[in-house]
């Protein structure tokens, strides 16, 4: 597979995986917040989301329009079938490759 | 919860932002905002507004340009385009060319003008806090507003106006018989101008001292400081003469204490050599004198002082000492007195830069003139380009880059008659710089090429955009199709720039004409004697210790009529009083009169008319107790039967007779009171009358008596007339200078018409050669051609002659005695105009209609 991904690229394809259908801007940042403890500015996030949406990893539709934005819809990201096989791809040849690293005590 | 984000912020991301992003990052941004607001509003602010901020990078930015094009290519496409049309079209290119380049030139001639103009005075180091003291005096009905102040002003406001540093009296260069001081070194004598001034005179002025200090150079009485080209002439140096002696006047010995610059050019003050005030108050005691007006005095405020501040205390400064007097004193910047100096009962109304303004309205007419010859002839074009455009936009060239080409085109065009602009100048500044009276030089500094620039880019664009606008604005499938559907709405256009522009030449041909009628009328008015082949010289040397003798010689010269001494020049205003005391005055009568102090015979030579009693003559006794007035005194006094009245001027004095009112002030004032006393040897100016016709006879005797009785002094004498004529230097200036503009006008209005006239033609040479076949006359093909012009031309007349007319009243009421507006002054401009239009357009469309109508029709 000729695609790669960043370390940040990667991360946010899975939050948006995680979060099925409910992942937009504002809960991506919060969670890599919370879980990865990253200090990021929104406007990365939206970078890498355009990013990635532009190499067919992602896809977005507009949610209706809520209150606390101010009267602006929401923007839904959902991982392709596409970035799904990326994702597969590059874990499994990570874990392959980690599998061969031998038991050793480093007592 | 009320939160609001960052407005600006907000409306940056809108600007910069793609629109189909936006929405989202949009809600996003406030949603975090709101979130953070809950923590610290400031904090969000500040976080909201750096998010926005991080935005602005490629990913989101908007493509601003829709069209990539290559911009250097399109310029390089526009002036090859440019170049061919002016190739193809070479009449307009020419009728373009010389209309804008001599409006140009006309541009750039005042505006090195006006800037001189602006200029004068400003160059002293001090210019700020340099002012000149006036006064108001105040009369019963009107405030009369002077420079002329007195002598000891410039103590006293020492003495209690702590804010002044310095202040100087100073009898300036511009009194009678300064321009012509005798300077001698050895045998050597050379004529020069002088002033008395007061000692801090150039810690106030900045006439730079080569030798000597601004403190010490006047603190003797004998000392004289001279300007470095006066050096040169006595000294052939300027080197090692400080204390060397010069003779003044023949008389009296002076030292050189110290040597200035020469005086710069646009200084409004002029002169070779200073010296002491202190010694002028020893040789006329009535300089030194509260009752007396005429030094004038300036002084240096401390930094920081408030002006209008220091007029108010400063106005009741004479009355604190003369509860009685009707005079307040007040400061002037110094530097504003040359361009702002007309006073109209004490209110400030103008002066020279009513010139000023005059002529940069004058120089923007002929610009729009031109413009207007450039918009109405690229009007007309449209048709020819038509095509051209509809290509270029079926293409899928947008509107801007149409308007940016004709834009362009237009610069360019202005650009060219630019630099011939400056080649025209180049050539008539000689000219100009006569007539105005200035040494006008083009030094190409940054203040001049940027004007330039500025000025041509203003004129490109002003005469593009129409245009511009126009042709950009055409639809294509009409234009490609060969219909031209704008073309009513831009003939009418045109017809009103073509009305435009002859309105503002009818005008300016009847200013003109106006003013060279009234100039005419003031010279040849007569003033009440007969001014010609009168000279006067001043009274010097020798001939002020033996004035009868002299005079007497000089009447027995061959051509000499009459010959007398006066303290009056007979021009202008040289001394009034008002302190004359008469039968019945009331007590606060402050009737100014003019004096003339003169010797037997002056009435005589100078032809003044007697209208009751008799003049001065030597078979009665005791004359000097004698007065002579004009009729508007006797007015003015209120008296019945005059004759014989005393009146207390100086002493008793009994009237012996009445003249004839005589102007001797411009024709702008009415006659005031006048009035001659018998005061031989207190003459500083002999006329002499010389018989018509044996000018040169008598002027030459009288050099030669001159020279030998006079030794030393020049025969340097003026005619009355001449000097009489120069209270209308500005009027003829401004008749001369506006005589030229309006040619240049009326040119270029005819060029523009031309090239209608031109264009009109060749467009209806098919219609022409039909009618020919049909039947019609030459005659009647001209008269068809010329119609539209002649109405067009009659509306301007229509219009221009009333907005003259009020513009002629309006400038002659400057006049106290004007001539009356003739009917036919407007005709005769009007059909002036009509017949110059008429030839305009007359050549061009009787070659049209000579044309073969085989030669134009066998194409079809």
């Amino acid at each position: 597979m000729k695609h790669s991904l960043g370390e940040f690229e990667e991360l946010v394809l899975l939050i948006v995986g995680a979060w099925r259908d409910r992942a937009y801007g504002v809960l991506i940042l919060k969670t890599l917040e919370e879980k990865v403890e990253k200090k990021v500015n929104i406007s990365a996030v939206h970078v890498i989301l355009k990013r990635l949406e532009n190499k067919g990893f992602v896809k977005s539709r507009f949610g209706s329009p809520a209150s606390n934005r101010g009267g602006r819809r929401k923007k839904f990201y959902v991982i392709t079938a596409f970035g799904k096989k990326l994702l597969d791809h590059q874990y499994a040849l990570r874990d392959n490759i980690y599998r061969q690293i031998p038991e050793i005590s480093f007592g | 919860m009320k939160a609001n984000p960052p407005k600006t912020a907000l409306k940056f991301l809108r600007w910069f932002c793609r629109e189909d992003y936006l929405e989202e990052i949009e809600g996003d941004l406030i949603e975090l905002y709101e979130d953070y607001y809950q923590w610290s509003p400031r904090k969000a602010s500040w976080k909201f507004t750096w998010s926005v901020i991080r935005y602005f990078r490629p990913t989101f930015i908007k493509p601003f340009n829709r069209y990539p094009s290559n911009n250097i290519a399109m310029f390089r496409h526009n002036f090859l385009l440019s170049f061919r049309s002016f190739k193809r079209y070479r009449n307009a290119f020419f009728i373009n060319l010389i209309g804008l380049s001599s409006a140009l030139a006309c541009v750039l001639l005042i505006y090195l003008w006006v800037n001189d103009e602006l200029h004068v005075d400003k160059f002293h180091e001090k210019d700020h806090r340099l002012f000149q003291v006036m006064e108001h005096l105040q009369y019963d009905e009107v405030i009369r507003t002077t420079k002329e102040t007195s002598g000891p002003m410039a103590e006293a406001i020492m003495e209690e106006m702590p804010e002044v540093a310095y202040a100087a009296a100073v009898a300036p260069p511009h009194w009678p018989g300064f321009d012509g001081f005798i300077l001698s070194v050895g045998e050597k004598n050379v004529e020069a101008t002088g002033q008395y001034v007061g000692k801090d005179y150039f810690n106030i002025f900045s006439y730079d001292l080569i030798h000597g200090s601004a403190d010490q150079v006047l603190t003797h009485k004998n000392a004289i400081v001279i300007s470095e080209a006066l050096a040169i002439k006595l000294f052939n140096t300027t080197e090692g003469i400080m204390g060397k002696e010069i003779v003044f006047q023949h008389e009296q010995p002076f030292l050189v204490s110290g040597v200035f610059k020469s005086v710069p050019i646009n200084s409004s003050t002029q002169f070779d050599f200073v010296m002491s005030f202190e010694l002028y108050k020893d040789i006329k005691f009535w300089v030194d004198d509260w009752g007396s007006l005429g030094p004038h005095v300036y002084v240096v405020l401390k930094a920081g002082t408030d002006v209008s501040l220091f007029n108010e205390k400063f106005a009741g400064l004479i009355k604190r000492r003369f509860p009685e007097s009707i005079r307040s004193p007040f400061l002037k910047r110094y530097s504003d007195n040359y361009l702002f100096s007309a006073y109209e009962n004490g209110v400030l109304v103008g002066g020279r830069i009513e010139y000023v303004r005059l002529f940069s309205i004058v120089a923007g007419f002929i610009l729009l003139i031109a413009c207007v010859n450039f918009m109405s002839l690229s009007t007309a074009q449209a048709s020819r380009r038509s095509k051209e455009i509809g290509i270029k936009k079926v293409v899928g060239s947008r509107r801007k880059d149409l308007i940016l080409q004709y834009l362009s085109e237009s610069v360019l065009m202005a650009f060219f008659s630019m630099i011939m602009a400056f080649m025209l100048v180049a050539l008539f500044l000689p000219q100009f710089s006569e007539i105005v009276e200035k040494q006008l030089s083009l030094t190409y500094d940054h203040a001049l090429l940027f004007s330039a620039l500025v000025i041509t880019l203003f004129t490109g664009l002003a005469a593009g955009s129409y245009p511009a606008f126009y042709l950009s604005g055409l639809k294509p499938v009409s234009t490609l199709k060969g219909k031209l559907n704008a073309g009513s709405n831009a003939g009418w256009i045109r017809k009103g720039l073509v009305v435009f522009q002859f309105t503002i030449s009818v005008i300016l041909m009847v200013s003109v004409w106006v003013v060279y009628r009234q100039i005419t009328f003031v010279q040849e008015q007569n003033i009440g004697y007969n001014k010609d082949n009168i000279i006067f010289f001043d009274v010097e040397g020798n001939i002020m210790d033996n004035m009868e003798t002299f005079l007497t010689e000089v009447r027995r010269l061959p051509g000499v009529v009459n010959a007398s001494g006066t303290g009056h020049r007979m021009i202008g205003h040289n001394w009034s009083v008002s302190g004359i005391q008469w039968e019945g005055r009331a007590p606060d009568d402050m009737t100014r009169f003019e004096v003339a102090a003169v010797n037997y015979d002056l009435i005589e030579t100078l032809g003044i008319e007697i209208k009751e009693g008799r003049s001065f003559s030597k078979e009665f006794s005791a004359e000097s107790a004698k007065i002579i007035f004009n009729e508007a005194s006797i007015k003015a006094m209120q008296l019945q039967e005059p004759i014989g009245r005393i009146v207390n001027f100086m002493g008793e004095k009994e009237i012996i007779g009445i003249v004839k009112d005589f102007h001797f002030e411009s024709l702008h004032e009415k006659v005031k009171p006048f009035c001659f006393i018998l005061a031989p040897g207190s003459e500083n100016k002999i006329m002499v009358k010389i018989e018509a016709g044996r000018e040169k006879e008598a002027l030459d005797g009288l050099r030669d008596f001159y020279e030998s009785y006079n030794a030393g002094f020049a025969f340097d004498y003026q005619f009355l007339d001449e000097s009489y004529q120069a209270f209308y230097a500005a009027e003829q200036r401004v008749a001369t200078l506006s005589k030229y503009f309006a040619g240049i006008a009326i040119l270029i209005s005819c060029l523009g018409l031309f090239g209608l006239a031109t264009f009109t033609a060749e467009r209806r040479l098919k219609e022409i050669s039909i009618r020919k076949i049909l039947g019609a006359g030459e005659s009647g093909i001209v008269r068809l051609l010329s119609r539209d012009f002649t109405g067009m031309v009659l509306v301007a007349i229509a219009i221009a002659t009333p907005l003259s007319y009020f513009i002629a009243t309006t400038w002659l009421e400057n006049f106290a005695y004007r001539i009356d507006l003739k009917w036919w002054y407007f005709i005769g401009v009007a059909s002036l105009t009509l017949l110059i239009a008429w030839l305009t357009v007359g050549l061009q469309t009787l070659k049209a209609a000579r044309i073969s109508p085989t030669e134009c029709l066998k194409n079809e």
